[in-house]
């Protein structure tokens, strides 16, 4: 079911837009049959533009089931080890130092999202608590802050570049390119598969570390991979698509409440629903107004009554 | 299988937490861990499954030491204390066990959902496999984590208390299903706060303080006052039903401050010294012939007592000790006490605290009835209840003295 919503959200997110494509259209330019500038549309614009959605959409979901598991904590999302604050000040300092091209913004963000889940780790680490996972969420919070206040103050000396940091940090698909593409792909398969096939180590944690080293788990070893592949997982997504937020939490709370919590079924659920979860969401930012609404803002606004949805029903 | 170890010391952020170690724990034995909260058991099994490492010291399972948890877990199981809140199915808890078993990209085959589902039959969980964990009831999820333990084809079970925050009949269920385990060549070593459970299941007990083994061997040899004093620092009676042993604790009660002095003998003021002791009164008494049934009751209450030599008349020393205590006192109690001459200054006694407006008596049966010391007796007697309280029983006197008492303070 889940692999049909995909195909549907696809054939969607490439037909509709401010110049409607026709499904058959569509396969002319597959195909090579039809008119320049559809063939342009189609696969120059709108086929990176939704590989692109499905990328970040499955990338997100997944780190966030990863998050939720590693830290037993409902609302883990992916961003909780600074990352996309990170990322932020990362794209705003190009952005700052006017060198912002789509590859300088995607390497700075990248990096930056990098450094700042490296250092909370680093400071997790060191803290003093039984519980590891304790100690980095407390310092994933405390360098979240500082990042969050760093992008502020560079956001106010901006000044007329404001307007483009801002619309990065909400998060949108616009200006999609095979660069990002190719940039976020491999990540994404290689990030995406390894959480995939750990799903036994992850229905392990969840347990607990005392309770997952019970059963003969290398639990510091692992929890080490996870953190690293999220962290380079989430970066890559963030990097070329800003701060999208809720998608990490939505789509995998989603799916638990439909298969259960056994990630053996929950995480390929959840990359399937991701990936057909972010196209969808894409075309209502598109298509809502005339112009270009953030799809970070669409999704905040659809998460939050969910959220909320939760809350009520006791989670 | 068996466990040895052997000099072990295991220090935590410069505590040294457990001392030097050193036991063994035979095939099919059930040996408790008792001791007081922070004594060093959770850390014993801890660093036995290894994942604490030791300072100093040898684990040996069969002979041979283990060198990683991934290997350890392969036979030996070990239950941390705090159950998980997870939504997963117990089915999925249980095969968690089967993790040591399990290489490469980890997935259940079908034998391994055989397995768990057997130790789902095992622990009496039988078609629970699709429940959810967390709707489970606290004794229902503490059988499954047993079955994730059972799961992993332990030869050696390290449990951490695995019957706390569970009612008795859990308790005794998940204890029950332990031992049904530990026959076929598997051996436990269980943490425990509750002494009467570790007494009844376990072959073996070692009771720990301050991270030593302060007290090792069977449980009528381990369990008894003075250990339990030494080691949890508090008072119990150990009491023995057939072969096994188990204690209650002792009444504590706050002292009032109120000190009564009982003139009695030959069991008339036995239980009279219990009740005035379990109120709170300083009880003393005398002059009590050592060994009578009185003087027993005083001694075990821990009461001052005046005593003379069994079967002897009470002497000059004792009579005048017995009277410097009555001048000491508040209140001095007269039981219903046979006179003959042996005893007779004991009534001198009590026309002492009479005279002093202190005396309450007992009087069940009329004195004539009891007086074996004639008429001088009888006299004294008389002025005796002249100058007293008299009451026809121990529940009417200590009444008197809680109304005393209350209208003094």
């Amino acid at each position: 079911m889940l692999i049909i919503l995909n195909v549907l959200s696809a054939l969607i997110g490439l037909s509709v837009g401010s110049a409607s494509v026709g499904l058959l259209d569509i396969l002319n330019a597959f195909i090579g049959k039809s008119d320049e500038i559809t063939k342009q549309i189609v696969l120059n614009y709108r086929l990176p533009r939704l590989i692109l959605a499905m990328l970040v959409g499955s990338s997100l979901a997944t780190s966030g089931c990863a998050m939720q598991a590693f830290f037993r904590n409902p609302l883990a999302d992916p961003y909780i080890l600074g990352i996309s604050s990170g990322a932020s000040v990362g794209a705003a300092i190009v952005i700052l130092l006017g060198i912002a091209t789509t590859y300088n913004i995607m390497i700075s963000a990248f990096s930056l999202a990098l450094i700042t889940a490296i250092l909370v780790y680093k400071i997790g680490n060191i803290a003093r608590f039984r519980e590891q996972s304790y100690a980095i969420l407390l310092a994933g919070i405390a360098v979240s802050c500082f990042m969050t206040g760093l992008t502020s103050i560079l956001i106010y000396i901006a000044g007329r570049d404001m307007h483009q940091v801002v619309f990065w940090i909400m998060g949108s698909f616009s200006n999609p390119n095979w660069v990002d593409v190719n940039f976020l792909a491999p990540i994404a398969v290689f990030g995406i598969s390894y959480i995939f096939l750990n799903s036994w180590n992850l229905n392990a944690i969840l347990m607990g570390d005392e309770h997952a080293m019970a059963v003969g788990l290398d639990v510091r070893r692992f929890q080490k991979q996870l953190l690293a592949v999220v962290s380079l997982l989430t970066s890559a997504a963030v990097a070329v698509s800003g701060v999208i937020g809720f998608v990490g939490i939505i789509i995998p709370h989603t799916m638990r409440l439909i298969v259960g919590e056994a990630h053996q079924t929950l995480i390929p659920s959840t990359i399937l629903f991701g990936s057909a979860f972010m196209p969808l969401v894409d075309v209502i930012a598109r298509t809502a107004t005339a112009g270009e609404l953030p799809v970070g803002a669409i999704t905040a606004m659809l998460g939050a009554p969910f959220f909320i949805y939760l809350l009520l029903r006791g989670l | 299988m068996k466990l040895i170890v052997e000099g072990l010391t295991v220090k935590i952020e410069s505590r040294e937490v457990l001392r030097d170690v050193s036991f063994r724990v035979e095939r099919g034995e059930i040996v408790s861990l008792l001791g007081p909260n922070g004594s060093g058991k959770s850390t014993m099994l801890r660093t036995i499954f290894g994942i604490l490492k030791p300072l100093r010291g040898v684990i040996l399972f069969d002979g041979k030491s283990m060198n990683s948890i991934s290997e350890t877990s392969k036979v030996i199981g070990y239950l941390p204390q705090e159950n998980p809140e997870i939504g997963l199915r117990v089915l999925d808890v249980v095969l968690l066990g089967r993790t040591p078993h399990l290489s490469g990209i980890k997935r259940a085959k079908r034998e391994d959902v055989e397995i768990a589902l057997k130790a789902l039959k095992d622990v009496g969980l039988d078609g629970f496999e699709n429940r959810r964990f967390n709707e489970l009831s606290g004794g229902e999820k503490q059988k499954v984590m047993i079955a994730r333990v059972f799961a992993q084809n332990p030869r050696v079970m390290l449990l951490d208390e695995p019957t706390a925050h569970l009612d008795i009949s859990a308790q005794i269920e998940v204890l029950e299903i332990v031992r049904r385990r530990v026959r076929d060549d598997c051996s436990a070593l269980i943490a425990m706060h509750d002494i009467n459970l570790a007494t009844s299941f376990s072959d073996k007990i070692l009771m720990i303080k301050n991270g030593r083994i302060a007290y090792a061997g069977t449980p009528d040899d381990v369990v008894t006052e003075e250990t339990i004093r030494d080691v949890y620092g508090v008072e119990v009676i150990v009491k023995r039903h057939g072969s096994r042993v188990y204690i209650v604790p002792k009444k504590t009660v706050s002292r009032n401050g109120v000190r009564v002095h009982v003139i009695c003998g030959g069991g008339t003021g036995r239980d009279l010294i219990y009740m005035l002791n379990e109120r709170g009164y300083t009880v003393s008494a005398g002059v009590l012939n050592a060994l009578d049934s009185d003087w027993e009751a005083v001694v075990e209450i821990g009461g001052e007592v005046v005593s003379e030599a069994p079967f002897t008349e009470i002497g000059y020393e004792a009579h005048s000790k017995n009277l410097e205590i009555i001048e000491r006192v508040d209140f001095v109690i007269l039981t219903n006490l046979s006179i003959g001459r042996g005893n007779l200054k004991n009534l001198y006694a009590a026309k002492y605290a009479s005279e002093l407006g202190k005396l309450i008596v007992i009087e069940k049966t009329p004195f004539e009835c009891r007086n074996f010391a004639g008429n001088d007796a009888e006299r004294i007697y008389k002025e005796i209840v002249r100058r007293a309280v008299v009451v026809g029983s121990e529940r009417d006197a200590i009444r008197i003295l809680d109304r005393e008492r209350y209208i003094n303070n």
